[in-house]
């Protein structure tokens, strides 16, 4: 455990020494900013009703949302997609692995470093962003602390795609592979969407089991319905039927059973990480 | 015939624990028929040595010999194919065991994001050495490797010879029982060559054993107690650089008041020729040069000149090689 928390405490330290942690702040600044704009313009254009502002104001921010989970997504893939190979490919990691340290730890270390620096870039955009619009518009979501989770929980199982990739592959190629997985698994959310608005039984099973898959979509709807006030989802439902067709749209929260479904996930496939690097050759 | 090749190994030896748990007697390495294949390119054909503690064990061979894939073996960064490999009285690669081993790879390389004080601080928590003694731990490696007073410098400021020095800095942290230098003077001016070999003299006067890949012969011709020599992934050769070396002395001879050829008649198993106004006589055995000596003045030579020509272990690795081939 202490070698975990070493490794772990090397890689944070590696990610604020290396300005990653920077990067990610200037990103979030911009986009923050933009938002601002938008939701200035949303409530000080004067072109929409109250009622259609009342409407709009959810809607945006799960759209913006949906930008800073881009983000998060593309950044749990850039930092896990090297850890592993460009480590090996240096020589850093076999002064490392020489050491009294089992692979296991080293590659778990690795992971809690960076989820945590993922944690805190997620809590800390949710809540400059929430803040934000806030103070510009009035308009907070629900349960601002489950959208941090949701969209952290999101970027981990990325980050931890990534990073397993990263053993067996190079960094470019396992960074690519994460973002593509990430941009699949969202199509074939929109892809089930539309299966389940158009009553496709076989569009509808392709989202279904791409969140089974890979959950970052099926995390995706958890962090909107956190997103969403539940009036908005009563009149949203009430409005224009079951919106269960739109990607933006999530009428329930994830299920317990889809939840225990990620723990299992996360344990099976940082399984299959140890198991590739205890075999891998350095 | 070479000198003790090392294809017998008593396996029984890989029993390195006694029946009372110690390990104290274990030799520091202990490989019988050593194995490593990667796909169709074999890099260890059955790689057997002893290397015992406290000595400097140099390991030698041509580029592409399996040298490098056998201290990674042996440090349990690759898997065996098949044999058996012991450090320290544990299997290769063992988790405990690597605490008391310390290691300086070819390819070395560290956080250059880091200071070369905090690279060895981590080393230090990876090796769970107690937080009083980190910061000692850590001057006196630095003082060690000549980078006393760059402790507080980045890594990625570095030369690569400095980096080699935080290497070796890295490997003498926690006062390992045996050390690993691959190719530790790769990266190194002469004067840091000479700082290395101080430093491997060091090692061994407190009784520390070195196991010293390099392909500098000069490098293990000074320093090294022992050598093996590896080619095509197995020892051909291995003994003290004595039983290497001795006995194959070469003696240049300036001689004068005796006529006709002479040398003929020179006792010992070695030959003589004439070069000029010298008569070389090669492969005399060690302590022979008296007996030479005495040959001739009984027959009424003056000698004028004696100056043996030891061969070098260059000559002797490279005609080793050819006897292998």
């Amino acid at each position: 455990m202490n070698g975990t928390l070493t490794i772990a405490a090397l890689t944070v330290r590696e990610a604020l020494r290396r300005r990653l942690v920077g990067a990610f702040a200037l990103i979030t600044v911009c986009l923050v900013a933009l938002s601002a704009w938008g939701f200035d313009r949303l409530s000080h254009s004067g072109s929409l009703t109250s009622g259609e502002q009342r409407l709009s104001e959810p809607q945006a921010l799960i759209m913006f949302m949906f930008m800073f989970s881009f983000v998060v997504a593309l950044s749990a893939s850039a930092m896990g997609s090297p850890v592993i190979g460009a480590d090996a490919e240096s020589g850093v990691l076999q002064t490392i692995v020489a050491r009294p340290l089992r692979r296991s730890e080293i590659l778990f270390g690795k992971w809690l470093g960076l989820a945590t620096v993922l944690a805190g870039y997620a809590a800390v955009v949710s809540g400059l962003e929430f803040g934000v619009v806030r103070i510009v518009s009035g308009y907070a979501p629900p349960d601002p602390v489950l959208v941090g989770v949701y969209l952290f929980v999101e970027g981990a199982a990325l980050l931890s795609l990534a990073l397993v990739l990263s053993v067996r592959l190079s960094p470019i190629a396992a960074g690519v592979i994460g973002i593509a997985v990430f941009g699949c698994a969202w199509l074939a959310g929109v892809v089930g969407s539309l299966g389940t608005t158009f009553h496709i039984a076989g569009l509808r099973d392709i989202g279904s089991i791409a969140r089974y898959v890979v959950p970052t979509d099926g995390l995706w709807h958890g962090a909107i319905y956190y997103l969403e006030p539940r009036w908005f989802i009563t009149s949203s439902v009430a409005s224009i039927g079951n919106r269960a067709g739109d990607p933006f749209f999530a009428s329930s929260a994830p299920s317990a059973g889809y939840l225990v479904f990620v723990v299992c996930w996360f344990a099976v496939v940082l399984a299959i990480g140890t198991f590739g690097f205890e075999r891998k050759e350095l | 015939m070479l000198p003790n090749r090392s294809a017998e190994v008593d396996s029984t030896a890989l029993r390195a624990v006694d029946s009372s748990g110690s390990e104290s007697r274990s030799p520091a390495i202990h490989t019988v028929g050593l194995r490593k294949q990667f796909r169709a390119t074999v890099a260890l054909r059955g790689l057997s040595m002893t290397v015992e503690r406290g000595e400097v064990f140099g390991f030698l061979g041509p580029n592409g010999a399996g040298k490098t894939t056998a201290v990674k073996l042996l440090l349990g960064l690759v898997r065996r194919t098949g044999g058996e490999a012991m450090v320290l009285g544990a299997p290769a690669g063992d988790l405990e065991t690597r605490r008391r081993i310390g290691y300086l790879p070819e390819l070395f390389r560290y956080q250059g994001w880091l200071t070369a004080e905090e690279v060895l601080l981590y080393h230090c928590r990876f090796l769970e050495l107690e937080r009083a003694r980190r910061s000692g731990a850590v001057r006196e490696a630095l003082s060690i490797v000549g980078l006393a007073g760059r402790g507080p410098d980045k890594v990625a400021t570095f030369s690569k010879g400095m980096q080699q020095r935080l290497g070796l800095g890295v490997a003498l942290l926690g006062n390992p029982e045996l050390v690993v230098f691959d190719e530790p003077t790769s990266a190194l001016d002469p004067v840091g060559r000479h700082d290395v070999r101080e430093i491997i003299r060091g090692l061994r006067a407190r009784g520390t054993t070195v196991f010293l890949n390099t392909h500098l012969l000069d490098e293990a011709e000074q320093v090294c107690d022992r050598v093996a020599v590896v080619d095509q992934g197995q020892v051909v050769a291995t003994g003290s650089l004595a039983e290497l070396l001795g006995g194959r002395a070469t003696v240049r001879l300036r001689v004068e008041g005796l006529e006709g050829m002479w040398w003929r008649d020179l006792p010992g198993p070695g030959s003589a020729n004439p070069e000029g106004a010298w008569v070389v006589v090669r492969d005399v055995p060690s302590g022979g040069v008296p007996d030479l000596v005495r040959h001739i003045v009984e027959r009424g030579g003056c000698v004028q000149a004696v100056v043996p020509e030891h061969e070098s272990l260059e000559e002797r690795f490279l005609e080793i090689l050819k006897e292998h081939e």
